[in-house]
């Protein structure tokens, strides 16, 4: 669980449903993209099986060995995806949301059209190689967490009304209703036709931006798996600063051109301030001097309707290098949390999970094993308290 | 369509080496890493220190696989893509670099906005041609040095893309010069092709750039003088072309040869 030499692997295949021909293989070590392959003869065997049972109107969704989860999808009839995973602690629920992401960035990239009416093998195959940095960014470890969730990624800016006002008139001048602002693939504040886009685009998006390498802006076609999986619209993106981009999803028009340094500077030289602000906050995702009890060691708070969150291992901000190792931990615990509410241990054995859910906010939170047990719920509602006009 | 001007007589070429160079170029730098710029940001020069920007828009076009995107992520001092994947649609980079000026003896801050598209993405979608071809300065034609149908579908290029806009800049950059042992275009192609079209043709190499000590952050001030020539070639043709344009230098029709 990060530390050196363990870690498992996870491989990705993906396979033309009908011809069982391979059109991708991704696959991470220990985090990390690595280049293993899987033998060809293993590839065919796991598509072998899962045909096998196709053939018989029977499902086979997932199988365990000893040390390894795998998990079968098929999608639209067209595509199959299988996923094999060694890591620990992991749970076919996971995989499956995997899949899910997997296929909608897929989407995102070629279009559905072209994944479920698959004319030219050899060129899906080259259009798909667009997507595997974003898949291999699924694959490994991750600081976001809306691929497990399906929530979107987001931090509290220190002035959040005045860059919402910002926003709203800026894409109002622009001509559409979608327009966020990004920094490390979290949103730090976006626009109500925005907040309103669907799964698995809301989260896929903000995932996208936060994985790609710096360009000073972008006009990228993208389908949006659930929204428009097969007109495109155009994916415009600004680095307003180093780390901060700005997103427009739009037709046709404006034209990149048109959002030039003179425009830009005209609607957010205003509020330059305010938005440098918003650059550090990626890894605690709360604005400094925002209190957390001392004993908070990683947080995850879920708006369930909203399908927004906010997710935090360094909740005391600026951290030195050695307690980075702790935060691997945390941030591998907290995700099974999502799946199983724990109830305060026995004190000072190890980690403590507290998951608390008050109307339509879930928190669970990670504290220190020194944390008095009679102090763990009132702690919890405080915090829980603190945080709910935030999100 | 006026002469392109000799290699280093608008610009002076070597001065980015020189101790007055060095201290405007700190201002792209920092600990000697290239400093990325936001587009509200711009470099900062200790006052009173003042000078004039000129920006210009570099679309840089060429076969899939030649090196555009891996050319300008150079050029910008920023980590080149180690595999290949066609590029998904237009983006662009933004690099400020500052030259003197030989007429005047002024720096000037060039600020280039180099636009870049997958070939798929441009055909696929008719409004990325249209986009990165409008308002345009300069055409930078990309070929490799490794595949010579790159070379020989520059003319068509050249017509297809440059065919309308005879004021625009045009230039042709070779890349993968370093591997030369397997050039698929010799000297002598070069040559007759210079002779034909009458632009100016830079070679670059495709070698890693060097890093600092620690292994792993790129090494600013070597990247830089890796690609100088590259951007004192532009700043040249654009300002020159400029000149041009304004009838501050006279056309091809009176130019004598120099």
């Amino acid at each position: 669980m990060g530390e050196e030499g363990t870690g498992g692997s996870v491989h990705l295949l993906c396979l033309a449903a009908s011809s069982g021909v391979p059109l991708f293989c991704r696959s991470s070590r220990g985090g990390a993209p690595s280049r293993q392959q899987l033998p060809f003869s293993v590839i065919g065997s796991l598509n072998g099986v899962h045909m096998f049972g196709q053939n018989l109107e029977v499902q086979l969704s997932s199988a365990r060995t000893k040390d390894t989860t795998v998990v079968w999808k098929s999608f639209h009839d067209s595509i199959t995806l299988i996923v094999l995973s060694s890591e620990e602690g992991t749970s076919e629920l996971k995989l499956e949301r995997l899949l899910q992401m997997v296929f909608g960035a897929m989407v995102l990239f070629v279009g559905l059209e072209e994944l479920t009416n698959i004319r030219n093998v050899e060129r899906l195959k080259k259009e798909l190689r667009a997507s595997y940095h974003l898949i291999d960014s699924f694959l490994g470890d991750s600081e976001l967490i809306g691929d497990l969730t399906q929530c979107v990624d987001c931090v509290i800016p220190p002035e959040g009304p005045l860059l919402q006002e910002a926003l709203s008139g800026f894409a109002e001048a622009m001509g559409t209703g979608f327009v966020s602002l990004m920094v490390s693939g979290r949103v730090v504040s976006a626009t109500e036709g925005w907040w309103r886009l669907g799964t698995p685009e809301a989260v896929l998006l903000p995932w996208l931006v936060g994985s790609l390498p710096p360009q000073a802006a972008r006009d990228y076609p993208v389908y949006l798996p659930h929204g428009s999986p097969t007109v495109p619209h155009r994916l415009l993106t600004l680095t307003l600063l180093p780390g901060l981009e700005l997103c427009l999803l739009c037709g046709p028009r404006p034209p990149l051109s048109q959002l030039g340094p003179q425009l830009l500077e005209r609607w957010w030289q205003p509020v330059l301030d305010p938005l440098r602000a918003c650059l550090p906050l990626g890894p605690r995702g709360l604005p400094d001097g925002f209190p957390l009890h001392k004993d908070i060691l990683g947080l995850l708070l879920l708006h369930l309707e909203l399908k927004r969150c906010l997710f935090t291992v360094e909740p005391l901000g600026d951290k030195e290098p050695l307690e980075k190792v702790e935060d691997d931990v945390s941030r591998a615990q907290l995700p099974r949390a999502c799946y199983l509410v724990l109830g305060p241990g026995e004190p000072g054995t190890g980690l403590r999970l507290i998951a608390l859910q008050l109307g339509l906010r879930l928190l669970l939170l990670l504290l220190a094993p020194q944390s008095p047990t009679h102090g763990l719920r009132s702690l919890a509602t405080h915090t829980l308290h603190t945080l709910s006009p935030l999100l | 369509m006026a002469r392109p001007p000799a290699h280093g007589s608008v610009v002076v070429p070597d001065w980015h080496e020189t101790t007055e160079g060095k201290e405007y170029l700190a201002c792209i730098l920092r600990k000697s890493r290239r400093r990325v710029f936001g587009l509200l940001e711009r470099p900062v020069l200790p006052p009173p220190v003042a000078i004039d920007t000129a920006s210009y828009k570099i679309f840089v076009s060429g076969k899939s696989g030649v090196g555009k995107t891996a050319l300008v992520a150079k050029l910008a001092g920023l980590e080149v893509p180690l595999v290949h994947h066609e590029t998904t649609g237009i983006q662009t980079t933004v690099v400020f670099w500052p030259a003197k000026l030989q007429a005047s003896n002024r720096v000037i801050m060039f600020r280039f906005e180099f636009w870049d598209c997958g070939e798929s993405a441009l055909k696929k979608f008719d409004h990325m041609l249209l986009a990165c071809k409008e308002n345009t300065d300069a055409f930078l034609f990309l070929f490799s040095f490794t595949d010579r149908a790159s070379f020989e579908d520059l003319p068509g290029q050249l017509a297809r893309i440059a065919g309308e806009a005879p004021g625009v800049v045009r230039m042709v950059i070779g890349s993968k010069f370093d591997q030369y042992m397997h050039t698929d275009v010799p000297e002598r192609d070069l040559t007759a092709f210079r002779q034909a079209w009458q632009l100016p043709l830079l070679r670059v190499k495709s070698v890693p750039g060097r890093r600092l000590a620690d292994g792993r952050t790129l090494d600013g001030w070597a990247g830089l003088a890796d690609i100088a020539h590259v951007l004192n070639g532009l700043a040249e043709q654009l300002w020159h072309q400029d000149q041009v344009a304004a009838g501050l230098l006279p056309t091809s029709a009176e130019n004598t040869p120099s």
